[in-house]
C-alpha cells in the first residue's frame, strides 16, 4: 500500500496490477471464509440435525422391523427385514383409538381454556394497576414450582372428594394447573408490548374496556394466543402422570394407554410401540406445522421494547 | 410497565374473571361423563360385585386368559367383576394412592414382594381362615404371608434363577451344570475360550436390574438382614462383590447390561447363561431367531460356596389380596377359586406358562409334563426364598442404594469393602425409618 501511494512515477498501471492483485486475492479470501462459513454451518445444521433426528429414525426403524430383528445385538442402524404389520396392527386395536380420541379432548380443552382464562389474567396483570398485583403474578410463576408429584396426591383427593375422578374435568383441569401459569406469563409479556395508546383511543372512539379487550387487544395478541395455547396443547397430550393417575381406561389419554398397551411386566412390545408412537405423533406435527409461524412470533413477541 | 389508567375494582374484575374462569370450568365439567368411580369407606361386604386389580389385564398374552376366569366367575356366580389395571412399573404406586383414597375394592393382583407394603396399609383382609381349602404348597403359601397374617393367595409361585443354554455349554464341552461358585468360574472361562464375542454369564450390571446379586450375597453367608440388624458390609458381602467385580474384569460378565439385555445377548446366542423368572424361557425364546432355543434353555441350581451348601435364589410370583370392606365375601372366594382350582390353574397354566401354587395344580398332567417347568420347581424354588427386604416399605430405596454402590464397585469408583460398608449404612437408615 506506501508504495503505490508514494511513487507517482509508476503512473496507474502498478497501482492497478496492486490493487487488482489486493482486490482479487481479498475477494479470494472473502469467497474462501464465506465458504468455509458455509460449510462450518452446513456441518452443524447436519451434526445438530442428525442429533435431533437420531430418536425419530429409531423410532422409525424399529416400527418397521419384525420383533426378532427389533431385539438384535448389537443393533442394527439399517435393518434388513421391514414389515408393515405393526401399523396394521393398530388399526385392529380400539383401545388404541379411543385414548387418542380422549387426547384429542383433553389437549384441546386444556389449551382453549388456559388460554381464555390466561388471557384476562396476563391482561390484568399488564395493564392494570393494582395493590397486590406483583404478589399475584409471582404466586401464579411459583405455582409452577411445585413437584408434580405433590400436586398430583392433593388433586386426587380433591377429585375424589368432588367425584371427579375419571372424568374429562378431572384431567383438564389438572393439566391447566401446569399450563396456565406458563400462558399467563406469555401472554403478560405480549401485551405489555401493545402500546396503551391504543387502549386509550379506543376509550376515546366509545369503545368499552371489555370491547377494547375483545376487538382491539386479543386480535393484535392473536399469534401470542396461539403459540401459548400450543404449548399447553403439547402439555397436556404428553402428560402421563396426572392422566394415569385420575382417569381410568375408559377417559386415559394417550401416554398412560400406550405404556399400559405395550409395556409389561415381563417385556416391552418394542416394535408394536414405536409404530403406534409414530402414528399418534402426527397429530401434533401436523398441528406444528400449520401453526408454527405464530409459535416463533408468539414466542420472540415482547422480546424488544418499541 | 405501561398503565392505562383503568380502576383497581376494574382490574380486579379482570382477574377475577380469569379466577371464576378456571373454577367455572370445573362446575362445567361436573356435567361430563362419569367413569364410574367408586368409594369404598366400607361398604357392603356381602355384595356379589366387587372390582378385580391387576396390571396382567393389560397385557396382550395375559389379559384374554384372566379374562376367560372373569367370565366364568360372572356367569356361575350372577356377578359383575369391574376390572381395573395400571402398568407394571406404576401399579404399586398407584394401588397405595388408590387403596389410600378408598378407591380401591374387591381382590387385588399382588407381585408377592409388594405384600408387605400393602399389608401395612391395614386395608387388607386376613385370608387366613380360607388359605387351608386352596392345598398350596408350604412355600406358596408362606408367599402371601406378612407379620404371620395370610394376606395373600398364592396364584402363581416361582423364582428368580439362572438358565443356561445347553447348546453353548455342550459347545465349550461342558457336560454338567457347575455346582459351585469354583466351577461355575472354570466353567465360564472356558465359555469365554469359544470366542466370538461370547458373555459367558449375562449378569446383571445396571442399576434396574443390580438387586439380582442379592443370591449370590446370601450364596456366600450374608444374611442381607438379621432381626433388624443389616448385615449387608459384613465380610461375607464384601467376598460376593469382590468375586462378582472379578467375573466384570475378568469379562465374564460385560458391563452395562439389564434383564433386557440380557434376554437379546441369550436369545442371539451369545450368553450362556442368565437369570431370569421361570417366564424367562418364553419370553426369551420369542424374541429369538433361533426356533430350536427353547428347548436349550435348561434350569440351573444356583452354584454354592460350598458342596451341600443350599442353593439361594429369590422366590418370585404373584398373589391375590382382598380388600377389607365392599365385595369383601365375594373377592375371597373368587381369590381362592382363581388361585387354587385345579381347572382354572391348570388352564391358566396352558395359557402362560406360570407354574401354579397348589400341589394339585402342580400334579396336573399339563404341569407335570412339561419338563423345564417341573425342573424349576424341584431344583431353583424349592429352596427360593423372598428378600428379607420385603417386609419393608422402602424396598425399593433399599435395592437401588445397594445397587448403586455394587456399581461404584464394578467401575472401579470404590473397593468392594468401601462399597458393601456404605450400602449397609444407607440401607441401615432406611430400615430405620
Amino acid at each position: 500500500m506506501t508504495s503505490t501511494t508514494t511513487s507517482p512515477l509508476s503512473g496507474t498501471e502498478p497501482l492497478k496490477s496492486v490493487a487488482t492483485r489486493t482486490g482479487g486475492s481479498t475477494r479470494r479470501r472473502i469467497r474462501k471464509d464465506l465458504l468455509r462459513s458455509r460449510v462450518a454451518a452446513w456441518s452443524a445444521v447436519l451434526v445438530i440435525g442428525a442429533f435431533g433426528m437420531a430418536p425419530v429414525y429409531w423410532l422409525l426403524v424399529t416400527a418397521l422391523s419384525p420383533t426378532d430383528q427389533a431385539f438384535q445385538f448389537p443393533p442394527k442402524l439399517i435393518p434388513t427385514e421391514i414389515t408393515f404389520h405393526n401399523f396394521s396392527a393398530l388399526a385392529e386395536n380400539d383401545q388404541l383409538l379411543k385414548y387418542l380420541v380422549n387426547s384429542m379432548i383433553v389437549a384441546t380443552i386444556t389449551a382453549v381454556l388456559s388460554v381464555v382464562v390466561a388471557t384476562y389474567m396476563g391482561y390484568s396483570f399488564s395493564k392494570f394497576r393494582y395493590r397486590g398485583r406483583r404478589s399475584l403474578m409471582h404466586l401464579v410463576l411459583a405455582s409452577q414450582m411445585f413437584p408434580q408429584a405433590l400436586l398430583l396426591v392433593t388433586l386426587y383427593t380433591v377429585f375424589s372428594s368432588f367425584g371427579l375422578l375419571n372424568t374429562y374435568t378431572a384431567l383438564v383441569l389438572s393439566f391447566t394447573t401446569f399450563t396456565m401459569p406458563l400462558c399467563v406469563w406469555m401472554l403478560k409479556g405480549i401485551f405489555d408490548t401493545i402500546p396503551d395508546a391504543l387502549l386509550e383511543a379506543a376509550s376515546i372512539d366509545g369503545a368499552s374496556r371489555w370491547r377494547t379487550l375483545h376487538s382491539i387487544v386479543a386480535p393484535l395478541a392473536a399469534p401470542g394466543m396461539i403459540a401459548a395455547g400450543l404449548f399447553a396443547f403439547v402439555r397436556g397430550w404428553n402428560d402421563f402422570i396426572f392422566a394415569l393417575t385420575l382417569a381410568d381406561k375408559e377417559k386415559q389419554t394417550l401416554p398412560p394407554g400406550l405404556v399400559s398397551t405395550y409395556i409389561g411386566e415381563f417385556q416391552t412390545a418394542w416394535p408394536e410401540l414405536m409404530a403406534a408412537s409414530l402414528v399418534v405423533s402426527i397429530p401434533v406435527v401436523v398441528a406444528f406445522m400449520f401453526l408454527q409461524r405464530y409459535l416463533v412470533g408468539g414466542m420472540t413477541a415482547g422480546s424488544v421494547k418499541s | 410497565m405501561t398503565t392505562s389508567g383503568i380502576s383497581r375494582r376494574n382490574a380486579l374484575r379482570m382477574f377475577g374473571i380469569g379466577a371464576l374462569g378456571v373454577a367455572g370450568a370445573g362446575a362445567l365439567g361436573a356435567c361430563a361423563p362419569s367413569g364410574g368411580s367408586t368409594t369404598s369407606g366400607g361398604g357392603d361386604t356381602k355384595s356379589k360385585n366387587f372390582d378385580f386389580s391387576s396390571w396382567s389385564l393389560n397385557e396382550a398374552t395375559a389379559k384374554p386368559a384372566i379374562e376367560k376366569i372373569i367370565a366364568a366367575w360372572e356367569k356361575a356366580e350372577k356377578s359383575k367383576i369391574r376390572t381395573v389395571s395400571y402398568p407394571y412399573n406404576e401399579y404399586l404406586s398407584q394401588l397405595t394412592l388408590k387403596l389410600g383414597g378408598g378407591e380401591t375394592t374387591g381382590a387385588v393382583h399382588l407381585d408377592m414382594a409388594w405384600l408387605g407394603t400393602v399389608a401395612q396399609m391395614g386395608k387388607l383382609a386376613d385370608l387366613g381362615s380360607v388359605a387351608g381349602k386352596g392345598g398350596y404348597t408350604d412355600v406358596a403359601l408362606n408367599s402371601g404371608k406378612f407379620d404371620g397374617t395370610q394376606y395373600g393367595l398364592p396364584w402363581n409361585t416361582g423364582s428368580i434363577g439362572l438358565i443356561a443354554n445347553a447348546k453353548l455349554l455342550k459347545k465349550a464341552g461342558i457336560k454338567e451344570h457347575p455346582t459351585t461358585i469354583e466351577e461355575f468360574e472354570a466353567t465360564l472361562r472356558e465359555l469365554k475360550g469359544l470366542g466370538g464375542g461370547i458373555v459367558p454369564y449375562a449378569a446383571a450390571t445396571k442399576v434396574a436390574q443390580l438387586k439380582d446379586i442379592f443370591p449370590w450375597m446370601q450364596t456366600f453367608g450374608c444374611t442381607l438382614v438379621d432381626g433388624d440388624k443389616v448385615t449387608i458390609g459384613d465380610d461375607a458381602s464384601i467376598d460376593a462383590l469382590t468375586w462378582y467385580k472379578k467375573l466384570h474384569d475378568a469379562k465374564l460378565i460385560a458391563a452395562d447390561v439389564d434383564r433386557f439385555d440380557a434376554r437379546a445377548l441369550f436369545g442371539q446366542g451369545k450368553a450362556a447363561f442368565y437369570d431370569d423368572a421361570i417366564i424367562g424361557k418364553g419370553v426369551t425364546s420369542a424374541q429369538s431367531k433361533d426356533k430350536t432355543l427353547a428347548e436349550a434353555m435348561q434350569p440351573v441350581p444356583r452354584p454354592v460356596l460350598r458342596a451341600g451348601d443350599s442353593p439361594r435364589a429369590l422366590l418370585w410370583g404373584g398373589v391375590i389380596a382382598v380388600v377389607k370392606g365392599k365385595g369383601q365375601d365375594a373377592a375371597t372366594e373368587f381369590a381362592l377359586h382363581t388361585t387354587s382350582d385345579r381347572a382354572t390353574t391348570s388352564q391358566y397354566f396352558a395359557d402362560l406358562a406360570l407354574p401354579p401354587s397348589t400341589t394339585a395344580g402342580l400334579a396336573d398332567p399339563k404341569v407335570a409334563q412339561d419338563t423345564f417347568t417341573t425342573e424349576w420347581t424341584e431344583k431353583i424354588t424349592k429352596t427360593a426364598t423372598g428378600s428379607p427386604f420385603w417386609r419393608f416399605a422402602q424396598n425399593a430405596q433399599i435395592e437401588e442404594a445397594v445397587a448403586k454402590q455394587v456399581q461404584a464397585a464394578l467401575v472401579g469408583k470404590a473397593s468392594p469393602k468401601d462399597a458393601m460398608k456404605q450400602a449397609g449404612k444407607e440401607v441401615a437408615d432406611l430400615v430405620k425409618r
